[in-house]
């Protein structure tokens, strides 16, 4: 009897890059995805705007932006020459899944020109800010360098829109912090666990140092050391176990660029895309969530975030923290492990994310991890954000508790 | 003083940027058939995905679309800081990054988000001279 996924997709189209071979004209790797991505589209008459999936080894962000497309689907498995293979076998699922309809699966790569201009021209993470990535040319002369340096361009244009101010923004630090007082895991937990632990005020993080105008160092989340990890099972799996499940109702992914020259609007991420796909797939939206964890890299992160998640107004979402909504006892917690901000950050806050959605709707936050105890609420439903980049990709799940 | 700081890798379809900048146009890419321009410079129109594209001269104006103040730099750019680094909008569309010039980076509340800016370039070596922007003065 056939698997699940047999003949749930097809291959419906091959082209490859207009010269290939031993090229006397040196080529980037990006100008031969972009040539076999453009040849693809011209031959099966698929318009790359309908592109909604997009499958590459370590290259799916740089494409995207240079595409100027907005996926459903991304992925960059890179695990050597098999990759594509996988690709296949990814896009397969994500279609029988009813994700996506058309997923592109690309190839470039400049092994013969890379001995004359370099192997470089896939701006993210998986290679690097590549030389050769035109993005990456026109924005290195700049002095922009860490993260900070990017997103306060982003506030800077939110305050400017709506009005906003610094002090708005302050009172996310400052609730955020509250929560990580109530979990002795938080790197700020207390006075005792580190020297800027503790409770703080919004007069405190207005004054902090200035990092990048108009963020202060306590409107930048830390670095710290931070590992975590999650099991996804089947029902049936799920069933057998002693822990209690916490329900996948909704997920949803998007990207709006890869280099913050590109983003269009300063004052949206694509977590507005993602947020839609994941409440249709849960038949849920924003008013029935409870609880949301959201990636808070910076003040201006977690505002934008809940606006793009429909729990609050466009320009409003800072009066979640600031009406005391999000903090602790208040009616829709936020980050309630203290966040990127004060409980932990390492670089990619996403894991933590998961583990405080789980702890939270699986009603064991009180029970605490290695013995520490934390702080349970009430909340069944959670909606969890992770942002990735510069303000650049989104993923969004909406998560349940057991019945 | 010669100049030290990050100096960009020229790719390969980019050269008449460069070339532009040497006798100080700002070169930008066209697309002929939907006949918007982009910036950065691309393989193809990210807007209508067509290959069929040009170089225009651009005009050297703009409008500052945002921006923010660098305090903590790093590199040769951390000397300079506290500047001030912007989001340009073009006039002919699109944007580009720039180090603001002819602003206070100590009075950040004094740089008005929108203001007219012209294009300027500095010789960083015989082959880049690079584009700054510089706020118009009333």
């Amino acid at each position: 009897m056939p698997g699940t996924l047999y003949k749930a997709a097809a291959i419906v189209g091959a082209a490859e890059a207009d010269q290939i071979g031993f090229l006397n004209t040196p080529v980037t790797s990006l100008e031969l995805h972009i040539q076999a991505i453009k040849n693809l589209s011209e031959q099966t008459g698929i318009p790359i705007a309908k592109i909604d999936g997009v499958f590459s080894a370590g290259w799916s962000t740089e494409l995207c932006e240079h595409l100027g497309i907005h996926p459903k689907y991304i992925d960059t498995t890179s695990v050597g020459g098999c990759s594509f293979e996988m690709h296949v076998h990814h896009a397969l699922a994500a279609i029988h899944a009813g994700i996506i309809e058309i997923a592109l699966i690309s190839h470039g790569e400049n092994g013969h020109s890379a001995r004359k201009v370099g192997n470089g021209g896939a701006g993210n993470y998986a290679r690097g800010a590549g030389s050769l990535s035109p993005g990456h040319e026109m924005t290195v002369a700049y002095g922009l360098g860490s993260a900070p340096s990017n997103y306060a361009h982003a506030m800077v244009r939110h305050m400017h829109r709506y009005g906003t101010t610094r002090e708005d923004y302050a009172h996310i630090a400052k609730v955020t912090r509250d929560w990580a007082t109530l979990n002795p895991r938080a790197a700020m937990y207390s006075k005792e666990k580190h020297p800027f632990g503790g409770p703080i005020t919004v007069q405190q993080v207005e004054e902090s140092r200035l990092i990048t105008w108009p963020l202060t160092i306590l409107h930048c989340c830390m670095v710290t050391d931070h590992g975590g990890a999650v099991f996804v099972c089947s029902p049936r799996v799920a069933a057998s176990l002693r822990t209690r499940p916490v329900w996948i109702a909704g997920a949803g992914e998007s990207m709006s660029h890869g280099n913050m020259l590109e983003m269009g609007d300063f004052t949206a991420t694509s977590a507005w895309r993602s947020a839609e796909a994941a409440y249709t797939m849960a038949g849920m939206g924003p008013a029935d969530m409870e609880m949301a964890q959201v990636y808070d890299s910076f003040t201006i992160t977690a505002a934008i975030t809940v606006e793009m998640l429909g729990l609050a107004r466009p320009g409003e979402g800072h009066l979640l923290w600031k009406n005391g909504d999000a903090a602790p006892g208040g009616r829709f917690p936020i980050n309630t492990n203290g966040g990127g901000l004060s409980f932990n950050h390492s670089g990619m806050y996403g894991m933590p994310l998961l583990i405080e959605a789980y702890r939270q709707l699986s009603g064991t936050a009180e029970d605490g991890v290695n013995g520490v105890k934390g702080k349970q609420t009430s909340a069944r439903t959670c909606v969890v954000n992770g942002t990735g980049g510069s303000l650049s990709t989104t993923g969004t799940l909406v998560l349940m508790a057991d019945d | 003083m010669s100049y030290d700081k990050p100096i960009p890798p020229k790719g390969t379809h980019t050269r008449p940027f460069w070339e532009g900048t040497k006798t100080g146009k700002l070169m930008l890419p066209r697309c002929r058939d939907c006949n918007r321009v982009h910036w950065y410079p691309r393989h193809l129109c990210p807007f209508c995905h067509s290959r069929n594209l040009e170089w225009v001269q651009g005009s050297g104006e703009g409008t500052i679309h945002t921006f923010a103040v660098q305090h903590l730099a790093f590199g040769p750019w951390a000397k300079e800081a506290p500047f001030v680094t912007a989001y340009i909008d073009l006039k002919e569309g699109d944007r580009m990054l720039t180090v603001l010039r002819g602003v206070d980076p100590n009075k950040p509340e004094s740089i008005p988000v929108g203001a007219p800016v012209r294009v300027e370039f500095e010789q960083a070596d015989d082959d880049t001279f690079i584009p700054f922007w510089r706020v118009v003065e009333a």
